[in-house]
């Protein structure tokens, strides 16, 4: 009797405690998967994986941490098993490239905010789907879910500098990607937002 | 406006590199650590550096606030909501784990 009621009650915390980052598992999981219905199963699978070593997780640290490295584990178990992936890069070059040099040039005339309030919820969606996977994650843990480098870290399993160059170069691609999309909609004239080049000089003088 | 861009930067050698025109060092300086800064990693030590700088720099500012502009924009657009049938689902797994248990 007291066993089943001790049941019972731990399912309702857990549901009270975990269910509620529901929308968030899932946001995340539509980023890992970019399909809606593998991401329902990955947020099952996640949350029964949770359900079940519930009693490791200690009260008051952090829950949404700990579900977060469940769900990047169980993405890795269920979609990348088999699959021996080359190392993911991105170019070189990404490194100089600005959004905000691109759109703030003196020629463009366009207000800044303006460029970004006209890029579509569809542009934003995509340019993160086209991030290379650890790249998207990190920029998605720390962008939208606000988790701090040491946390992602411990969610992604890499040494935090491994973190840091990933957020860095994962935001300079998607900002990269959205400048393409402003300069095909003719917000911004080009793509090019490194200051080294030289056109930039000729603009000023 | 053309001409007067450098003495934003106050101090320094003119642009080159990462920094925008009108930066000078102190805007490189704040610059390097403009992304821990937005991310809230940079060391205690550091921070007041970074928003005094801020608070003396428009371009750089304007560039911050670009930076975190974005930043909310992603937000905003990458979160979706769980489908209603993704909770009930769970839900009675949930309560078939606990019968089966």
């Amino acid at each position: 009797m007291r066993q089943r009621l001790g049941d019972h009650e731990r399912r309702e915390r857990f549901e009270d405690e975990v269910l509620p980052h529901l929308d968030r598992l899932y946001s995340a999981a539509m980023r890992y998967t970019r399909d809606p219905t593998d991401a329902q199963d990955l947020v099952q699978e996640t949350v029964a994986k949770a359900y079940r070593s519930f009693h490791q997780y200690r009260p008051g640290t952090n829950l949404k941490a700990w579900l977060y490295r469940i769900l990047h584990t169980t993405y890795i178990s269920m979609y990348r098993k088999a699959q021996r992936r080359p190392q993911e890069s991105l170019q070189d070059e990404i490194d100089d490239f600005s959004f905000y040099d691109a759109v703030a040039r003196p020629d463009t005339g366009s207000a800044e905010h303006a460029v970004l309030e006209a890029l579509t919820s569809e542009q934003i969606k995509q340019a993160m789907a086209d991030l290379p996977e650890s790249f998207r994650m990190a920029v998605y843990l720390a962008d939208v879910e606000g988790f701090a480098y040491k946390e992602i870290a411990e969610i992604m399993d890499t040494p935090v500098g491994t973190v840091m160059s990933r957020l860095h170069r994962g935001r300079k691609a998607l900002q990269k990607a959205l400048a393409t999309y402003a300069a095909s909609r003719g917000l911004i004239r080009d793509a090019e937002g490194s200051v080294e080049d030289p056109r930039d000089e000729q603009v000023e003088r | 406006m053309s001409g007067t861009a450098d003495e934003a930067g106050g101090i320094g050698e003119p642009s080159h590199g990462m920094v925008t025109a009108g930066c000078g060092e102190r805007c490189q300086r704040a610059l390097e650590q403009l992304e821990a800064y937005l991310d809230g990693e940079l060391p205690e030590a550091a921070v007041g550096d970074v928003r005094e700088h801020l608070a003396d720099c428009y371009p750089c500012t304007d560039r911050a606030t670009f930076e975190e502009q974005l930043r909310a924009i992603v937000r905003r657009d990458c979160l979706d909501e769980a489908p209603p049938q993704l909770l009930d689902r769970i839900r009675a797994h949930l309560r078939d784990d606990v019968s089966t248990a």
